[in-house]
Formats: C-alpha cells, sequence, structure tokens
C-alpha cells in the first residue's frame, strides 16, 4: 500500500516560525549567553587563549620541530653521512660534506651538516629515512632569525640545542629505543644556559638491526 | 649451434657458451658474484645455481656448458629457495654497514637480497666474525675485508689481466679473506678495475670515497681522451662536476677494464684557471675580451689580409690531436676555404707512437685519443714536417699566420712541458697567430687571439683511436664561460668568411663529414656507438 504523503501547510509554519518567542526571545537569550561569557572572560573565569609566550601549549609527541642531531657516547655525531635524509628530503634542504673518520669501525662522518630551516618543509621523512637514529625531531617551533644566514643550522647547532629541555623531543620513530638512551648533557645547569644534546647509549648498535627487519617494516 | 630451453622459451646459445652467458646473451640474468665475461670461469660463489633437467642436483649455470635440448629453469621456486640459501650464507658475516659503504645503491648484495633473500638475519651483530676494515692498498683501492663476498674477482684479475698476482685468500674457515701480502700497495697501473668488478664494497675507490652518492650521478657514454686507445668510458657527473669515470665493456676495445691514468684523468680538467671569453690583441699589444662575433669578424678579415698580400702558402693550420673529429674536420674546411695548404697537428712524435704499445693490456703511448683521426682527415704533412717544421718555417719567414688548437694531455708524460714550450715558439715566431685552447696559461699572451674553446668531456663528438676505430663521446658537463666546442668556433668562422655554415649540432658535422670525406663515408652516428666502427 502506498504511504499517504504528509501534507505541510507552509503558511502555518511561518507564522509559527516568526512567532514571539523565536523572534525577540531568542535573540535576548543568546545576547545574554555572549554577555555572560564576556564577564566570564573579563573576570578571568574562563579563558579560551593563551599567554603566548610566556604559555605554551603543549604539543602531541610527534610534534615535527627542528631537527636534532643525536651524539654518540663521546659527543660525535651520531650521524655517517649515509646521505639518507638528503635522499628522502623533497625540500632539498639537506647538505652533507662527508669526512674520513679515524675509527675504521665508524669510518665515515659528517664533516658538514646544514639543514636550511626555511626551505624545510617539516615533513620528517629525513627521520624516517636514518639508519642511524642520527636525526630526530623537536617540538622546537619557534625558528625566526633576524637574517637568512641564521636560518641555515649547521651541525654544530643542530647538535647542542640549550632550548631543547623548555620543548622536548618530537617526532622520532623509534620512540621507546630513543627514549630509553635518551641522555641531556649537561644534565641540570642554570636554566638559560642549558647545552642539551641527546645522547643515545652505545648498545643502540644491536637495535637498529631491529628497526631495518624487513618483515615488520 | 646448440639450442636449449630456457624458462620454457628455446634460445639458441654460442658453441662452448656456458648457460648463464647464453642467458646473457638473451637479456636474462641469472644472479651471480663471481663470474664475470671477461675473468676466467670460478664457480665459487654458487649464486648462479639453476635447475637442469635429468640432473640430480642444482648445478652452477657460469660452469655448465649449454648442450643441444638441455632444459634448464632458473626462476623456480627451487632455485629461488637455493639462491635465497646462498645468499643468506653469504651475508652471515656482513656488516650491513650500508650507510657508510660506497658501494650502496650499485652493490650486488643489496640488489639481490631485495629479489632473493629478504630474509632476518639470524645472526646478531655482535656474532659476527669481524675483520679489519679501512685498509689502504695503494692509490686506488681501499679494502674492508668484512664487506667481501670472496667471490675472487679481484683475484683472478690479478692473476690473468695484468698478470702481476698481488691479492689472494688469507685465513681458512670463516676467517677466509682477501688481501695483499703484509698490506703491501696495489701499485700496477690498472689495479682501479678490481673497485669495478668487485660486486660487493669490499674493494672501494680511494679517489671516489665518499665524494659523492651513486644514486646521485648521472651518466654519460664516452670514450676516455687519455691516450689513442680509446677505451669506451662513462662518466658520472653530477651538477656539472665529474666524479669518476668508469669503463663500459666495450670487447673490441677495452673489454671491461681502464687504465688508472684514464680513469684519472678527469681531474686534469678541473686543475687550472679556464679561459671564458675570447680575447683579441688590440694595438697596445694586450689581450682583450671581445665578443664571439667580433674575434670571428677579425680572424676572418686579418687571415683574409694576409693571404692576399704573402699568399695561401703562409697561412698554417696546426691542429690538435685531442680534437673531435668534427672539430677538425671543420677546422680544415674553413683553412682550405682560405686556401691554406700548410696542416699539422704533431706537436712530438704521435704518429709514430700513434700504434706503440705502453704496456699488453690497453695504453699507448701517443697521450692523444684523435690522433688517427686528424691523420685520416689529411691534418698531417711532410711538407711542414711536425711542429719542429713550422717553427723553422715561421722563423725563415715563410709561414705568417697560424690557426693553433692546443690541449693539455690528459694523461701527463715526462715530455708535455717541452710540447707545451714548442707551441709557445710557434706562437712567437708567427705574426698573427689564433690560439684554440681550452686551459689557461702564461704562454697564451704571445697569441694574437686566444678563443676559449670546449674541453673533452663538454662537446659531443668523435673520436678515431689507433686502429682507425671511430666511436662517439657523449656531452656530460656545460662548457665554463663562453667557450664553445671547436667545430662551432670554426662554422662560426666559415660564416664570418661568406661561406655556407648550416650545421646545428655535432650531430650535422658528424653527417656532412661522412658525406664529404673519403674515409669516413657510409658511415652513421648510430655505427660509432658501441662498439664502434674501424674506418680504412
Amino acid at each position: 500500500m502506498k504511504k499517504q504523503a504528509k501534507v505541510i501547510d507552509v503558511s502555518a509554519r511561518a507564522e509559527s516560525e516568526s512567532s514571539f518567542t523565536k523572534g525577540v526571545l531568542g535573540p535576548l537569550v543568546g545576547m545574554g549567553l555572549t554577555i555572560n561569557r564576556m564577564v566570564d572572560n573579563l573576570t578571568g573565569k574562563v579563558n579560551a587563549t593563551i599567554r603566548y609566550p610566556e604559555e605554551r601549549r603543549a604539543y602531541s609527541d610527534r610534534y615535527r620541530g627542528a631537527h636534532i642531531l643525536t651524539a654518540r657516547e663521546d659527543g660525535s655525531p651520531r650521524c655517517v653521512a649515509c646521505y639518507m635524509c638528503a635522499t628522502a628530503c623533497p625540500a632539498d634542504c639537506i647538505y652533507i660534506e662527508p669526512a674520513e673518520h679515524p675509527d675504521p669501525l665508524i669510518e665515515k662522518y659528517p664533516a658538514r651538516f646544514d639543514i636550511d630551516m626555511l626551505r624545510c618543509v617539516f615533513c620528517g621523512f629525513c627521520v624516517d629515512a636514518c639508519p642511524e637514529e642520527a636525526i630526530i625531531m623537536s617540538r622546537e617551533s619557534e625558528l625566526c632569525a633576524f637574517t637568512r644566514e641564521e636560518t641555515m643550522w649547521d651541525i654544530k647547532r643542530l647538535m647542542q640545542r640549550p632550548e631543547l629541555p623548555e620543548f622536548g623531543l618530537g617526532y622520532r620513530p623509534n620512540q621507546t629505543l630513543v627514549d630509553s638512551t635518551v641522555k641531556f648533557t649537561p644534565k641540570e645547569k642554570e636554566k638559560k644556559k642549558l647545552a642539551g644534546r641527546v645522547t643515545l647509549k652505545e648498545d643502540v648498535e644491536m637495535i637498529i638491526h631491529v628497526t631495518f627487519d624487513p618483515t615488520k617494516d | 649451434m646448440p639450442k636449449f630451453t630456457l624458462n620454457g622459451q628455446e634460445v639458441e646459445a654460442k658453441p662452448g657458451q656456458t648457460i648463464i652467458q647464453a642467458a646473457a646473451d638473451h637479456g636474462m640474468e641469472i644472479p651471480h658474484y663471481c663470474y664475470h665475461p671477461d675473468l676466467p670461469i670460478d664457480g665459487n660463489c654458487r649464486m648462479c645455481l639453476v635447475e637442469v633437467e635429468k640432473m640430480p642436483k642444482l648445478t652452477p649455470a657460469c660452469t655448465t656448458l649449454v648442450n643441444d635440448g638441455m632444459v634448464v629453469r632458473s626462476e623456480n621456486e627451487r632455485v629461488k629457495e637455493a639462491v635465497r640459501g646462498v645468499l643468506e650464507f653469504l651475508l652471515i658475516n656482513h656488516p650491513v654497514d650500508c650507510p657508510v659503504c660506497d658501494q650502496a645503491g650499485e652493490c650486488r648484495l643489496q640488489d639481490y637480497y631485495m629479489v632473493y633473500g629478504l630474509h632476518t638475519s639470524e645472526i646478531p651483530l655482535g656474532m659476527k666474525v669481524r675483520k679489519r676494515k679501512v685498509i689502504d692498498l695503494g692509490p686506488m683501492v681501499v679494502l674492508d675485508q668484512e664487506r667481501c663476498v670472496l667471490c675472487s674477482r679481484c683475484i683472478r684479475f690479478f692473476e690473468y689481466v695484468t698478470e702481476t698476482g698481488e691479492m689472494q685468500f688469507f685465513g681458512r674457515g670463516d676467517h677466509v679473506a682477501i688481501g695483499t701480502f703484509e698490506d703491501r700497495p696495489l701499485d700496477n697501473p690498472y689495479s682501479g678495475n678490481v673497485v669495478d668488478i668487485c660486486p660487493v664494497g669490499a674493494l672501494t675507490s680511494r679517489d671516489f670515497r665518499f665524494k659523492c652518492r651513486v644514486w646521485f650521478l648521472h651518466a654519460t657514454d664516452s670514450v676516455c681522451g687519455g691516450c689513442s686507445t680509446g677505451c669506451t668510458v662513462r662518466i658520472d657527473h653530477r651538477d656539472g662536476t665529474i666524479f669518476r669515470l668508469l669503463p663500459r665493456r666495450n670487447v673490441e676495445v677495452n673489454r671491461s677494464w681502464l687504465c688508472d691514468e684514464g680513469r684519472l684523468s678527469f681531474h686534469k680538467l678541473s686543475d687550472g684557471e679556464r679561459i671564458t671569453r675570447p680575447l683579441v690583441k688590440g694595438r697596445d699589444g694586450v689581450q682583450a675580451p671581445v665578443t664571439w662575433e667580433e674575434a670571428a669578424r677579425s680572424i676572418d678579415s686579418r687571415l683574409k689580409e694576409i693571404r692576399d698580400t704573402n699568399g695561401a702558402a703562409s697561412i698554417l693550420g696546426f691542429a690538435s690531436p685531442s680534437a673531435t673529429n668534427e672539430a677538425l674536420f671543420l677546422f680544415k674546411r674553413y683553412l682550405d676555404g682560405l686556401g691554406a695548404t700548410q696542416f699539422d697537428f704533431r706537436l712530438d712524435s704521435e704518429d709514430k707512437k700513434l700504434a706503440d704499445e705502453e704496456d699488453q693490456i690497453l695504453r699507448h703511448f701517443d697521450k692523444h685519443p684523435n690522433s688517427m683521426g686528424a691523420i685520416k682527415l689529411g691534418l698531417m704533412s711532410e711538407q711542414v714536417g711536425g711542429i719542429e717544421g713550422a717553427i723553422n718555417a715561421a722563423r725563415a719567414g715563410r709561414l705568417k699566420a697560424g690557426v693553433v688548437i692546443y690541449f693539455k694531455p690528459l694523461v701527463e708524460r715526462p715530455g708535455d712541458a717541452e710540447a707545451e714550450g714548442r707551441v709557445l715558439a710557434l706562437l712567437d715566431e708567427l705574426e698573427y697567430s689564433v690560439l684554440l685552447t681550452s686551459h689557461k696559461a702564461d704562454w697564451q699572451d704571445s697569441a694574437s687571439v686566444v678563443l676559449p674553446v670546449a674541453a673533452w668531456s663538454e662537446e659531443e663528438g668523435t673520436y678515431t683511436n689507433f686502429e682507425g676505430r671511430v666511436q662517439l663521446a657523449g656531452k656530460a658537463i656545460e662548457v665554463e664561460g663562453n667557450a664553445l666546442p671547436v667545430w662551432e668556433v670554426f662554422a662560426m668562422l666559415l660564416h664570418a668568411s661568406g661561406a655556407e655554415s648550416p650545421w646545428m649540432s655535432a650531430e650535422d658535422v658528424f653527417a656532412t663529414m661522412a658525406d664529404s670525406v673519403s674515409v669516413f663515408s657510409g658511415i652513421t652516428l648510430d655505427q660509432t656507438r658501441l662498439p664502434g666502427v674501424v674506418v680504412g
């Protein structure tokens, strides 16, 4: 059986919608809400914004901020200048110059490692590509500078991160590994002069192979 | 001709060919480490195992001769399983240090792992047998014993190709390592080849070490400019910088080899300052930069003036055996147009050294890639008698003007400075001289006009080697400054002199040359690619 269509009297509906309640009371209620919020805001009861930069929001653990070059136990870079990051980089912002390391077990190290922070798109591909956990990201997002030269971060700038304790580590695919071995040196000093540096313990070597387990990739 | 079935496909093999060779001829690569087409067969790596019907076990394809009616399978599960097993064994003690290894990107271990392996290593790094790393083996080679798969290609190379036998296996069991006795340096002139033939990163190049990752490089097919052998090479370059030269396999010329001098010859190009603009000597006797058009007009009018006052026989054309055939052809055509009859190219006794072998493998004494081309194009005359004759004639006043092309040889020999001195002497004696060269030098002040030209690898062109084989060399990098290829300079001069000059590329010049020079008649540019074509 065909269902009877419901007939709506449009004129009656229009009348009801333009009733006194909706036409006059509605806006008044709304206005009341707005004024209430205003009072709350003015009195400091509710605060939608934060006082940046004195206050900051907590970013995600996977936030992709400025890069960090991690160090070995002795403070030299973990990086072996394999160019994986530079190869993966879609913005072509990584410049590496390799050199011969005196230790045959390390063999190769970056004499230069520059990241052009203005070119970088913070995609995190370099971190994904790195086979040595040598490059990870921080949650640091304040990268302004007065000159273009300052936005070219060299290896020293990428390794020594005094501002790191303030922001914390960002994107690092091997989070458990990095976090279990991460070490800031020197540990505690005056807050302003912290020369923070992430250090991975030497037993990381074994774990790198786990990272590259093709069955898990 | 034995016929056999390879993976269900009827394939014909040459008599005496092994399965791997016959398969390679038909574009099918059977995985291998120890087999190399230009080395004796060893059969030790076991990577090329294939299934042959009616044989009880898998058999190595590199040692098994093709028989008529053989049925070979190289792609079924049984073979793949075996290859995977072999690869796993080879990788047991491999340090997996691909990030620091220069071979990464062109490593057979990586390639085959991605095809056949993809297994998880059961051996943790701490349990692997450690061997020595970064062993300095002379000027060309760095050895890493850990990465070696013990294929013995390097050992066989030194044993059978150079016959010097420097390398050998040392040790037993899984402690076997390759090396030289007491780490003595590999100082024979072909040692760089072991780097190419090493399928893994055990032997890497000292010169190329850490310079560039191989996947960034672009390859251009070329011909070595180091001597009259004309080995076919591949130029690997990036952003206008040449990083390395590798031999291209050419059975007719160099097989898979290249001498160390040739391999390093490209460094000579970046050695010394380049001339970037045409220079013309003014009335004050100082060379001043001019545009190409001005230079071409002034050269043409001056040469014609000298011809009209002193006769065409007073104009000398002195070519360089390092220039391409196309360059020499247009050089001759331009001077012929002026009526000049005096041609030569010999700074030394290139024509005699041309076919003289420096050793039994590749090298020839003549360190110019195109002496034969110059001879074939008629640029050698007893009338002039080499540069000595030209200097004497100029001193006697018989020669007034000269167009001289000079390139510094890419491979140095003791007599080079004297040869350069003779060019200077010639320029000094000539009343009016036009010098085409690529690199700056003090003595070039003597020339009336200096024209900057493209050096080897900066222009396309053909070279004729000692046996008359014409081979095409591609353009790898851009010319510096306003320099032009030599052929283009003469095309411009021909245009300035009012002659026809229809060439837009070296290819066009080659076509004209093939049409008008009887020696080169009938050959096409395609023929000059691998393996090249021998002209009469």
